[in-house]
């Protein structure tokens, strides 16, 4: 196949690359970390430069000293606390690189951590304001490592860049506004000496936006607007308006109009494009704006250079059920074609080509979708059945419009938790949850700082054994091939090996390892508090660590509505833990 | 200078120095008699010779009336050469207070700073010559400075005026006093909760950019911040600044006072 002969001839210089990496670690002064280190950081084993695995996010390793023969005897090297009486929801992906791991914890915190011993280097406390407006717990998913900088944003939306070292900030930038509703809580994105970043605050009517700095300054070289309307700028300069104004949103509607660009983007070197995603519409409330409000619940790819975005793929149109769009996008190739894939909230699997962002194939990854019968693959528009709260201003008294229960839940059929794709089963593993919501809309305006809904719900469980589904899905067939059912939903992330083997956290407190190939579940440890972060593997003197954050929290708790019963039980934490194999 | 003679450490000695084995043997005898001394010496003055001079003047109350801002005036004007000053504590629970460097300005700096319990406030200057001349007084306090939260801690808009500057110039016989105060926190992270956030170095230059006098605030200075220094030369200057979270903050030039 297609896909293995293009590996055979990336592995040998991705052992070179692994081997001048191990050698480097020990020497007083280790190289920085460059552009070709993150472009080549899904073929080096030795280190985890940046979120994603590699930048098209495919969380796949080629290590295969664990494998499915030894996994069960895998135990804990090591454990190190984030301590502080904060302990908040821990979703990083923890960053491996020259003998130190850098994992950032609730409360904007980072940690530099000695990858032997776990001993602490450094430690980082953001000062944070009283006021700050993180509308789904104060987590915080990861860092970006460039040159001698860890580069992380904080929930008072700043991006801090500090020396890998020493701990010391090098420089700071404001992103935006947090009185506005403005933060950021996911890992920032390197492409080409420049760190890519987006916005949260979809809840309180902020405008998303995607920004690149040079990573080393911090100074800005472009933005873009996610909501059509709005000016973009390079170098300064305007560089046109985002999409058409008024094309796709009515009226003033599209100055607050969302389309948040919380979850973090990948890279595809192939294309030269970035991925990234955005969140609904604002308000909740859709009858307020008629029309397709675009670039709200899309992937937008954008050059990395200018910040034009060369193609956009919308996948709930009008969204009315708050379906960011936000999740990953990861570039994969099936039958020597150059593809991308999409779990979303709204429930489907999209395949894009992602040189033109047409839509190849999407089909249904949750058992219950309500909202739609299917997305039609001549148009790329989603069939939509008559599942729409009702219009608030028809009612009676015009303050709630008609209950409807939809599935999935606003939550998703699957959220930010970023999926891994594994070119050994040409399988996706896809954490999904089972859940849908009863939805009604009410009357809204505009107030900064305030959040900006227009809507109620309730979230209700589908099932009476689980919400969680670890699924390894077929791209190629449509076909669900394995599930591994949890009766928490899942919230962590995923990643898979060459060892046959696919890792994911659960609320309960597991970490755990399947068979890549059939789902049996081959081994589990308990962390002490549930895993929402997302599991990472290196090698190190000749042997193979796994780690992940620990530390139940995220948005389950806070907006989980009936959920909130199969988890409330689940006690906060806030550690890290390296696991690997006991010497022969 | 009598006393400066007596308590000046020999310079035969400073082949002991060179040697690798630390001996107390090179640790003066401390006037304030402070448990800490030798931990203090340690930390901030191993690097050269120290003598203990009474040129070098710790103007402070005998106890602290308010342990989170007790004022201090350091003056060692009357040395010659003066590189850097640093101030510390030897029983704060971070003991140094200040770094100053004294470019284009007296060897004098005001401040005020907080305090956990009783103890010697000192500061060492270093010279030109390439020694560490000592002064100090012990300052008894209630204690309790150090580990209070700031009263911008309590505060949920303390980041709308983070960073403001006030300053004024006076004019003086041979020099002019800049005071100026900068509104900031300063949360040393030992109270329960608060990250250490504090202003790590400010910077006064003259209306050519250059230089006139550097300082590197520690945790220890009191929250909001007051500075006066001694600067000389004329015409406006301005100043500028950084915290340890990488906020940076300054002024446009400050003018001469009216007289």
């Amino acid at each position: 196949m297609l896909i293995y002969s293009n590996r055979l001839h990336v592995r040998p210089a991705a052992l070179i690359a692994g081997v001048s990496l191990l050698c480097s670690v020990g020497t007083a002064h280790a190289a920085g970390v460059t552009d070709q280190d993150i472009i080549n950081d899904a073929q080096t084993t030795a280190d985890v430069v940046g979120w994603g695995i590699g930048p098209r996010g495919q969380r796949y390793s080629p290590l295969k000293t664990l494998n499915t023969e030894n996994v069960a005897k895998l135990v804990p090297a090591w454990t190190f606390s984030f301590g502080g009486e904060k302990q908040r929801g821990q979703e990083a992906q923890p960053l491996v690189h020259d003998g130190k791991i850098f994992v950032t914890a609730s409360y904007s915190r980072i940690f530099a951590i000695d990858a032997k011993t776990g001993e602490e280097l450094w430690q980082y406390d953001h000062r944070l304001p009283d006021g700050i407006l993180p509308c789904c717990d104060v987590v915080n998913r990861g860092a970006a490592l460039y040159d001698n900088l860890v580069i992380f944003g904080t929930l008072d939306a700043q991006l801090v860049a500090l020396d890998r070292d020493s701990g010391k900030v090098v420089w700071k930038e404001k992103l935006d506004d947090y009185k506005a509703g403005y933060s950021f809580t996911s890992a920032p994105l390197i492409v080409k000496g420049k760190v890519i970043t987006g916005v949260s605050g979809g809840e309180f009517g902020i405008v998303g936006r995607v920004d690149a700095r040079d990573a080393k300054t911090g100074e800005l070289i472009w933005t873009r607007p996610t909501v059509e309307g709005h000016m973009g700028y390079l170098n300064g300069k305007e560089s046109g308006i985002t999409g058409e104004l008024n094309a796709t949103w009515p009226g003033d509607l599209w100055k607050t109009g969302g389309a948040a660009t919380w979850a973090g983007g990948n890279y595809d070197p192939d294309t030269n494009l970035i991925f990234w995603g955005t969140g609904n519409p604002a308000p909740w409330n859709a009858h307020t704006r008629p029309g397709d409000n675009l670039y709200s619940t899309s992937t937008l790819a954008i050059d990395p250079d200018t910040g034009k975005i060369v193609w956009h793929y919308q996948f709930t149109p009008n969204d009315g059920w708050d379906y960011d769009g936000v999740n990953e996008t990861i570039a994969f190739d099936m039958d020597g074609k150059k593809l991308a894939a999409h779990a979303d909230r709204n429930g489907f699997f999209y395949i894009l080509d992602r040189s033109n962002g047409k839509l190849v194939n999407a089909f249904p990854f949750v058992k219950q979708i309500d909202w739609a019968k299917g997305i039609d693959l001549e148009t790329g528009r989603p069939i939509e059945a008559s599942a729409r709260a009702g219009d608030p201003s028809k009612s009676e008294d015009g303050k709630k419009g008609e209950v409807v229960f939809v599935a999935p839940s606003f939550l998703g059929g699957k959220n930010w938790m970023p999926m891994a794709y594994s070119p050994d089963t040409n399988l996706f593993y896809v954490p999904a949850n089972e859940w849908g919501m009863d939805l009604w809309n009410e009357p809204i305006t505009y107030k900064k700082g305030a959040a900006y809904l227009g809507a109620g719900f309730t979230i209700k469980p589908l099932f009476e054994d689980y919400i969680g589904a670890l699924r390894a899905v077929d791209p190629k067939s449509g076909q669900i091939v394995w599930e591994y059912k949890n009766d928490a939903p899942l919230w962590g992330g995923v990643l898979a090996t060459a060892g046959g083997l696919v890792f994911t956290g659960t609320p309960e407190g597991y970490l755990k390892a399947f068979d890549a190939k059939t789902g049996k579940e081959l081994w589990k440890f308990q962390t002490g508090s549930g895993v929402v972060g997302c599991p990472v593997t290196w090698e190190m003197d000749g042997e193979q660590f796994v780690a992940v954050p620990s530390g139940w929290g995220g948005a389950v708790p806070l907006w989980g509505g009936d959920v909130a019963k199969k988890v409330k039980y689940l006690n906060q934490g806030g550690s890290l833990w390296v696991f690997k194999l006991p010497k022969a | 200078m009598m006393s400066r003679g007596l308590r000046c450490f020999g310079f035969g000695l400073l082949l002991v120095m060179a040697m690798p084995v630390a001996g107390d043997a090179r640790i003066p005898a401390d006037p304030l008699d402070s448990a800490q001394w030798e931990t203090m010496y340690r930390l901030f003055l191993s690097d050269h010779p120290v003598v203990f001079d009474d040129e070098v003047k710790v103007l402070i109350a005998h106890t602290a009336e308010n342990s989170l801002e007790v004022p201090v005036m350091v003056d060692a004007s009357a040395l010659a050469g003066v590189k850097r000053v640093i101030v510390f504590a030897d029983f704060n629970p971070i003991a140094k207070i200040l770094e100053f460097e004294p470019l284009q300005a007296q060897a004098r700096i005001g401040f005020r700073f907080k305090v956990e319990q009783a103890t010697p406030v000192r500061a060492a200057v270093l010279t030109e010559e390439g020694r560490w001349h000592v002064g100090g007084n012990w300052l008894d306090a209630a204690g309790g400075g150090c580990t209070l939260p700031s009263v911008a801690s309590a505060d949920p808009v303390w980041t709308s005026r983070l960073g403001e500057i006030h300053a004024r110039l006076w004019p003086r016989k041979d020099h002019r006093r800049l005071k100026f105060s900068v509104l900031h926190p300063m949360d040393t992270g030992l109270a329960a909760g608060i990250p250490a956030f504090f202003i790590e170095s400010l910077e006064v230059r003259d209306s050519q950019g250059e230089p006139i006098a550097t300082i590197r605030p520690f945790e220890p200075i009191s929250e909001n911040p007051f500075f006066s220094v001694d600067i000389l030369g004329r015409g406006p200057v301005s100043l500028s600044g950084r915290d340890n979270n990488g906020n940076r903050f300054g002024t446009a030039l400050v003018s001469p006072a009216a007289h």
